[in-house]
């Protein structure tokens, strides 16, 4: 029927996605392709309107002479039976559309035909008594049985496709490895799921090879009408309706994507991370079901390549598409809390302060994820910045049985050890810190081992072991201990006396004053919270 | 409606800033309100004001130029739709109020700007400030609990959890920062300059920000002042209230900077100006200033001080009290049980510090437990003994919570003290005793 239809059905787990917007997917990371789907004009509500605000005409005028796609108009009217018998005419888009929903490379097993139809007729309704049918873009609208679909992965009815893995419950399970220092991966790699994989090695494979397939048949169906042509068609079918002067009849009412959030259509796996600055074209946004897929193939990759350039930009723009189609649920959660662990992890403060600013929002909505975990984190964190007023806001913040949750009591802890100046109590807790508060708390122990110091220098005379230095400001080694001092400039404080190396405490003065007010001085200015 | 011609007619003639704020109060009992909403309607309601305006004594004279005349009348017919929808308020919504408030509040400073309104008139900002400020904070308390902004479209990368919950308060804010500059920016002379207005109009900012939880935003109020300080009339010569107002502002942004030095002066002086009667005000103040004190000189506030303060009683007595006595265990508790009220303050974590002064308090009685050294010889002036085993601090400081600290955070205490100059003296770690100054060993408290 349409010829631009690719011939052999793609292969089934694949179903809705092959069909539109295939030749934006071939690979969603050459930034060519991603600039180029932005040049696409925003299809749905500009060109509807007479007066224009901003240069979408220039598209419209364009449109005939770039319009070389003779092979766009489709051979045969639908004969599908919903809308034909209907007196109305139906625009040539949406014929396509109703074609496109019956194709049987598209139908899917658990979307039953009624089912389908009562959705098409719906669809379509509404876009002729909102008075968009001419406007919208129907290239762009999911079909039937994926807006069913989404719908159904959106109120958790019934159990998500076969093809999204269930989130991974790991992520919380305390570590097995004793690691002083817990790593992002290790959190999932430590329980009975992650070993199950690992065991069973055909998981992934499946999973990665799948994912490759997919690309695949993007990639091998016909080029014969791209998508910019299709967008040239209809800008051109627009324009001649507004020169039969019945066009401004569907100025009115307003263009329903801006009536809500967009429904991603997208089905690509990765994409790259690109700031918008145009409302989103839902064929480049995936929904959550696609978004779930994502974040577990993310957490393979984080894993085997801890590539985090990569990682990071990922995540930006799963983050993104989960804004602008407004999800808000404990998968966001669990995508934002992924996301400021690994940031964590590589010590990438501007990502993490975002993340935990939204978790923050997220958990204020009731929303299930960690909230101790990242509530001690948010602590920690305003104690490193020494960010007084914060850390007020952030204990306002907890409630009493909050407060006495291993993690938070934790944090509160090293909060009042370093308000009361108690060295010795804070370094234990350094020692003992849950999850992976350790990566904040190394960025401050330098220079609390510089305050400890400055104490220590004052208030013991004449001298103390070195072995003493390295217990109470937990040092790995005397040598880490001795390195730190000379790191400082403390050659002349060190002492050998009969095997003992000993620290002259008694002479050092105000030698470790300088270098300790410089070290509290320097507070982070990057994304700060 | 007639009323207000009547009283502005009246202010205009004896250039009563008060008097004419007033006509443009919107605190008016419901049928007060009814009142003035029935004199017009929506189509007649500027050819109404104008008449009025211009058959009033003042207006007779053409007294008024006739811009100026104009900006007054666009002014009451907004106040009049404002007085509608205060009407319609209980059934209608807080935000609409606010809109048609903040129309009012442009008008006026559009009469500033370019019509000529004398700087005499200012009371009508303050008025119209301080309700567009109640009208935000009602917006935005009504929105708050009716609100999803699913429907608004997102280009962002992530959501602005921020921007919905405050968000007529910070229109509001921004409102106020134009009149701040209107009065600032000001050149005509001294006596008839808007520049009067300043610290009303920066107290009513400092208020909105702390509001919103942002005052470090007052900051760039201060600056604004202080770089403009030469050519202002000096703080001394602004009414008492605005002055206080002022002092207790900057005391506390500095006292949340922990510049506790110059916050307890800003604070004393807002004190020792603050009206006899207004026990609300002066509550505020020494919920600061009482921590000011007690970091920068360790004095405690007497009881007789915080007679008239049940709440500041409840707060500090206990608290003081342990510190008094160094009972560190009980100071602990006495922090916890008020912690959540002591936060919501912004003073936990500076009364925290206090527990350095219960510490030394009890370090300082062990000290004078331990009596006097034998005399070497006859008649010699008695010497305190001044070599105290750590083991004696550890049992001291263990004693209030039956737990035990090991030696090396006891010595960690020590040390905290030592280096804070709270007691004098060194660790001798080997032999674990500590040597404490014989020329006193407690800085400050006679031994």
């Amino acid at each position: 029927m349409v010829p631009s239809w690719p011939p052999v059905p793609p292969p089934p787990g694949t179903q809705a996605a092959a069909g539109f917007a295939s030749p934006y997917q071939t690979t969603a990371f050459t930034p060519v392709q991603v600039r180029q789907s932005f040049g696409q004009p925003y299809p749905a509500p500009q060109p509807a309107y007479p007066v224009h605000a901003y240069g979408s005409p220039s598209h419209v005028t364009q449109s005939p002479q770039t319009n070389h796609s003779p092979s766009v108009t489709p051979a045969s009217p639908a004969p599908s039976a919903e809308p034909a018998r209907k007196k109305t005419v139906w625009p040539e888009s949406v014929r396509n559309y109703v074609q496109r929903s019956f194709l049987p490379a598209n139908l899917d097993d658990t979307v039953s035909r009624q089912e389908m139809e009562a959705k098409l007729k719906e669809t379509i309704t509404a876009a002729n008594d909102g008075g968009y049918m001419y406007t919208i873009n129907w290239e762009a609208m999911p079909l039937p049985q994926q807006m069913i679909k989404a719908e159904r992965a959106r109120s958790h009815t019934v159990q998500p496709p076969p093809a999204i893995p269930t989130a991974d419950p790991s992520f919380s399970s305390p570590p097995a490895a004793t690691s002083k220092k817990r790593k992002s991966s290790d959190l999932t790699d430590t329980d009975l799921a992650a070993g199950a994989w690992r065991n069973n090695g055909n998981r992934l494979e499946d999973r990665v090879t799948f994912t490759a397939d997919k690309r695949l048949t993007a990639n091998e169906s016909p080029k014969t009408m791209s998508k910019f042509q299709k967008q040239q068609q209809k800008n051109m079918e627009k324009r001649q309706k507004r020169f039969h002067g019945d066009y401004t009849t569907h100025r009115e009412p307003s263009p329903p994507p801006s009536d809500g959030p967009v429904v991603g259509t997208c089905q690509t796996l990765e994409k790259r991370y690109l700031r918008l600055t145009a409302p989103p074209v839902p064929s480049q946004v995936r929904p959550e079901s696609v978004l779930r897929q994502t974040l577990e193939l993310l957490k393979q990759k984080w894993r085997k390549e801890q590539n985090y350039s990569y990682i990071c930009d990922q995540f930006k723009s799963m983050r993104q598409d989960l804004t602008v189609q407004n999800i808000r649920n404990e998968f966001t959660v669990e995508v934002y809390e992924i996301h400021a662990r690994i940031a964590l992890e590589k010590g990438d403060l501007g990502e993490y302060n975002q993340c935990q600013t939204q978790l923050k929002a997220l958990y204020q909505r009731g929303i299930k994820g960690k909230p101790l975990e990242f509530k001690a984190y948010r602590i920690l964190y305003f104690i490193h910045t020494a960010n007084r007023s914060a850390l007020n806001d952030a204990l306002a913040d907890l409630t009493t049985a909050e407060k006495a949750e291993r993690p938070i009591k934790h944090a509160l802890d090293v909060r009042s050890a370093l308000a009361l100046g108690n060295y010795h109590r804070f370094f234990r807790l350094y020692n003992d810190t849950p999850n992976m508060g350790a990566y904040l708390m190394d960025m401050f122990v330098g220079r609390e081992r510089l305050a400890a110091l400055c104490n220590l220098c004052k208030a013991y005379k004449p001298d103390v072991p070195l072995r003493f230095i390295t217990e109470e400001l937990y040092f790995e080694s005397d040598a880490d201990a001795a390195q730190f001092i000379l790191d400082h400039d403390g050659q002349h404080l060190l002492e050998d006396r009969n095997g003992t190396v000993v620290f002259l405490t008694g002479k050092a003065g105000q030698h470790f004053e300088g270098p300790r007010a410089a070290a509290f001085a320097r507070v982070d200015i990057k994304g700060q919270i | 409606m007639d009323a207000i011609f009547d009283d502005f007619s009246q202010a205009q003639k004896q250039c009563d800033g008060n008097l004419l704020s007033q006509t443009l109060s919107p605190a008016l009992s419901n049928e007060e309100l009814r009142a003035i909403w029935r004199t017009c309607n929506a189509y007649d309601v500027k050819s109404v004001v104008k008449r009025g305006l211009q058959t009033s004594e003042i207006g007779k004279k053409g007294a008024i130029p006739k811009e100026e005349l104009q900006c007054w009348t666009e002014l009451y017919a907004a106040y009049w739709k404002s007085a509608g929808e205060l009407l319609a308020s209980s059934q209608a919504s807080w935000t609409k109020v606010y809109e048609d408030w903040k129309e009012v509040l442009s008008i006026l400073i559009r009469g500033y700007m370019s019509c000529g309104f004398e700087s005499w008139t200012i009371p009508c900002l303050f008025v119209t400030g301080k309700y567009l400020r109640e009208f935000a904070i009602k917006a935005d308390a009504e929105r708050g609990s009716s609100l999803d902004n699913a429907a608004e479209p997102n280009f962002q990368d992530d959501f602005d959890p921020e921007a919905q919950k405050n968000h007529c308060l910070e229109d509001c804010a921004r409102q106020l920062n134009r009149v701040f500059n209107l009065c600032l920016s000001d050149r005509a002379p001294l006596e008839s300059s808007r520049k009067w207005g300043i610290y009303h109009v920066a107290n009513l900012l400092f208020k909105t920000y702390f509001k919103l939880n942002s005052a470090s935003l007052s900051k760039n109020i201060l600056k604004a002042l202080s770089a403009g300080r030469g050519d202002m009339p000096p703080l001394e010569a602004f009414p008492k209230s605005q002055q206080v107002t002022f002092k207790y502002y900057e005391g506390v942004l500095r006292f949340l900077e922990e510049d506790y030095v110059q916050a307890e002066k800003f604070l004393t002086e807002a004190w020792s100006m603050c009206h006899n009667n207004a026990l609300k005000n002066k509550e505020l103040i020494l919920t600061y200033l009482v921590p000011c004190h007690l970091l920068t000189t360790h004095t405690l506030p007497s009881k007789k001080l915080l007679e008239p303060y049940p709440r500041l009683q409840k707060l500090f007595l206990p608290l003081s009290q342990h510190i008094r006595k160094g009972e560190l265990h009980q100071f602990d508790i006495a922090l916890q049980e008020n912690e959540d009220e002591l936060v919501k303050r912004r003073i936990y974590l500076t009364l925290e510090r206090g527990r350095d002064i219960a510490l030394r308090n009890l370090l300082r009685k062990v000290f004078v437990a331990g009596g006097f050294e034998p005399p070497k010889t006859e008649g010699d002036k008695p010497v305190r003994r001044t070599r105290v085993p750590v083991a004696e601090f550890a049992a001291a400081i263990s004693l209030g919570s039956q737990e035990t600290l090991d030696n090396d955070e006891v010595e960690c205490l020590l040390a905290n003290m030592i280096y804070k100059n709270l007691m004098k003296g060194y660790i001798a770690r080997e032999r674990g005793i500590v040597v404490l100054s014989k020329s006193g060993a407690f800085p400050g408290t006679g031994v």
